[in-house]
């Protein structure tokens, strides 16, 4: 097992006191990827803007570990710096400024030392070319115009080049086509044997691309099942009735 | 008609009504100070002749203002040898003008820099553009930031021709600029981008009028102001459409983004159409700071301030996402760059 990454233990979240996760608790190792499927309002990107710092959401109990400190008190950029990394499912759009511009400045914020523009665009370039991206996108303004996978795949970029220790992506592959859907798989693949993975998903065809080490059912706020691959699979065909009815029953 | 005998301009009317004269002034409203030439030259492309066509029956009292002043006159005409011309004019003194003719008879975008450290700097930039000719003018304003600034443009767009104007305004403490521009051919079209940062106790104002009095005409109007401190940022547009003038497609979008509490921003856009066949259209929007943009970008590792900046940028840099001339679209974005990176280590 590889050390601890990701320790979330009995969290409790509400957003304008509306609660929303109800006692979650996750822990996640370096080389592990899980999944966490559920339906719509179950709380899943809740929890991954909670573990990004997303200010709008008060957390009433229960803790966040990162890398063994509680990352409470932490600000948004705080824990980017310290290598967690979350693709958005809606990324913003930010008109004005390009890509190229945004990336330099994100990779040198994380890094904290000043890049050396030689060996950065070599980087980019290789994290471009496995994303089989084009190089014009660099002096297209942020997302302003993108498609849907043009989108992902430009997050999938952003997670290339900070190479996060900690990578949350939600919902990365909806809205994608097939070949897009395998572009994205190669970015989380390329990404996850050096980190603590959470991948946040309605649908198995993503994890025929990824292999996930842990699949985790979310309703209303907690997890209610844990397993392996198979239980996604499972999940695809018989939904999420079942895991509604009482145990015992 | 003399300056003498003009009076000073109602706050009634919109164009008077956020800067009124006596606050543009270089001193007291009855006088018509000296004044010293503002100093013209070319960095790059072209060359400059001395002279430029006399402003005849201007009633505008700014335009007769700056005639009266005198200063330097000075004509940039093409030759078809340049595409891309820099000029750089340079004000100094207490009060220093100057009257810059542009004759685009050939596809070319000219930049105009202006700095300086008068205490009043007054420009008077004339344009013609030929005939089917595709031109581009941007003017950045460096000046000295305790100046004030009158600055009017007057432009005539020939048939089939394609002007861009954009202006990107960082300097000065108090501006009025007033900036007209009408079409004379059919088939020609205007795209017109401005690029505001306010800050401190800045008070920039822009008069954009745009006259379409001939059919087949396109006009596209941007403004984007960005104000911070205690800034105040205006923009009143006019935009006619003549009777005659059918088939005519123009609009003008005013954006403001806020960036204290104490920053303000008027954006009144005002549409005259008298012809029936025509396409028409105005906005205006003023909004804080986005926060899913800020969010956004902190969470891939930029602190608040560094955020707020690229977001400052982007939004003006937005202002001239209308623009095709590369060229144009370039240096303002270079300008604006730097200007900002000063501006985040002041």
């Amino acid at each position: 097992m590889g050390e601890e990454i990701l320790r979330i233990e009995d969290l409790h979240v509400s957003v304008d006191e509306t609660p929303i996760l109800n006692g979650m608790s996750l822990t996640i190792n370096r080389g592990e990827i899980h999944v966490i499927m559920g339906r719509n309002g179950a709380g899943k990107s809740t929890l991954a803007s909670v573990i990004m710092g997303h200010p709008a959401y008060e957390i009433t109990k229960g803790s966040i570990h990162y890398m063994g400190a509680n990352i409470e008190e932490m600000s948004v950029f705080e824990r980017a710096r310290a290598g967690m990394f979350l693709s958005f499912q809606y990324p913003a759009v930010i008109p004005g400024v390009q890509v190229g511009t945004f990336l330099k400045k994100s990779v040198q914020s994380v890094r904290d030392e000043p890049l050396k523009g030689r060996e950065f665009r070599k980087e980019l370039n290789a994290a471009m070319k496995t994303l089989e991206m084009q190089k014009s996108v660099l002096s297209r303004y942020v997302n302003d115009g993108f498609s849907g996978g043009e989108k992902k795949r430009l997050e999938m970029l952003q997670m290339l080049l900070l190479q996060p220790t900690l990578a949350l992506l939600d919902e990365t592959d909806s809205g994608l086509d097939i070949d897009a859907l395998r572009i994205v798989a190669k970015g989380i693949n390329s990404v996850a044997p050096q980190a603590g993975s959470l991948i946040i998903t309605h649908y198995q065809r993503l994890l025929d691309h990824v292999q996930p080490h842990h699949v985790h059912v979310m309703i209303d706020g907690v997890i209610v099942e844990s397993g392996g691959p198979e239980l996604a699979l499972k999940l695809e065909e018989q939904g999420y009735e079942w895991l509604e009815a009482p145990k015992e029953a | 008609m003399k300056y003498a005998d003009m009076a000073v301009p109602s706050r009634a009317l919109h164009l008077w009504r956020y800067t009124p004269w006596a606050r543009i002034h270089p001193s007291k409203v009855d006088v018509v100070p000296e004044a010293t030439g503002v100093r013209f030259n070319v960095v790059e492309g072209g060359e400059l002749v001395g002279g430029a066509p006399r402003i005849v029956n201007a009633e505008d009292i700014g335009r007769v203002f700056l005639s009266e002043l005198g200063g330097t006159a000075t004509t940039f005409e093409t030759n078809g040898t340049s595409d891309v011309v820099h000029l750089r004019a340079v004000a100094s003194g207490h009060v220093a003008v100057g009257h810059l003719h542009l004759s685009l008879k050939h596809d070319v975008a000219v930049m105009l820099h202006l700095s300086g450290e008068a205490d009043w700097t007054g420009l008077h930039i004339t344009g013609e553009v030929g005939a089917n000719v595709r031109a581009g003018f941007g003017l950045v304003n460096e000046l000295a930031s305790n100046g004030k600034f009158l600055h009017c443009e007057d432009w005539s767009i020939a048939r089939d021709a394609n002007l861009e104007l954009a202006g990107l305004s960082i300097g000065g403490f108090r501006c009025k600029s007033d900036i007209r521009s009408r079409f004379t051919g059919s088939g020609a079209a205007l795209t017109q981008a401005i690029s505001v940062h306010g800050v401190e106790q800045r008070h920039v104002d822009h008069h954009i009028e745009i006259h379409h009095d001939v059919p087949h005409t396109d006009s596209s109007l941007n403004i984007h102001a960005a104000c911070d401190d205690q800034s105040h940022a205006i923009a009143t547009g006019l935009l006619t459409i003549a009777r005659q003038a059918n088939h005519c497609d123009a609009g003008q979008v005013f954006k403001n983004l806020l960036l204290s509490e104490k920053a303000r921003a008027e954006s009144i856009p005002e549409l005259e159409v008298l012809a029936d066949e025509v396409s028409a259209a105005h906005g205006a929007a003023s909004a804080p700071v986005d926060r899913n943009q800020l969010h956004y970008l902190m969470s891939r590792g930029l602190d608040e301030e560094t955020a707020v900046a690229l977001l400052i940028e982007g939004f003006m840099q937005s202002g001239f996402s209308s623009l095709e001339h590369q060229a144009l679209v370039d240096e303002m974005r270079t300008r604006l760059t730097v200007h900002l990176e000063c501006e985040l280590k002041r």
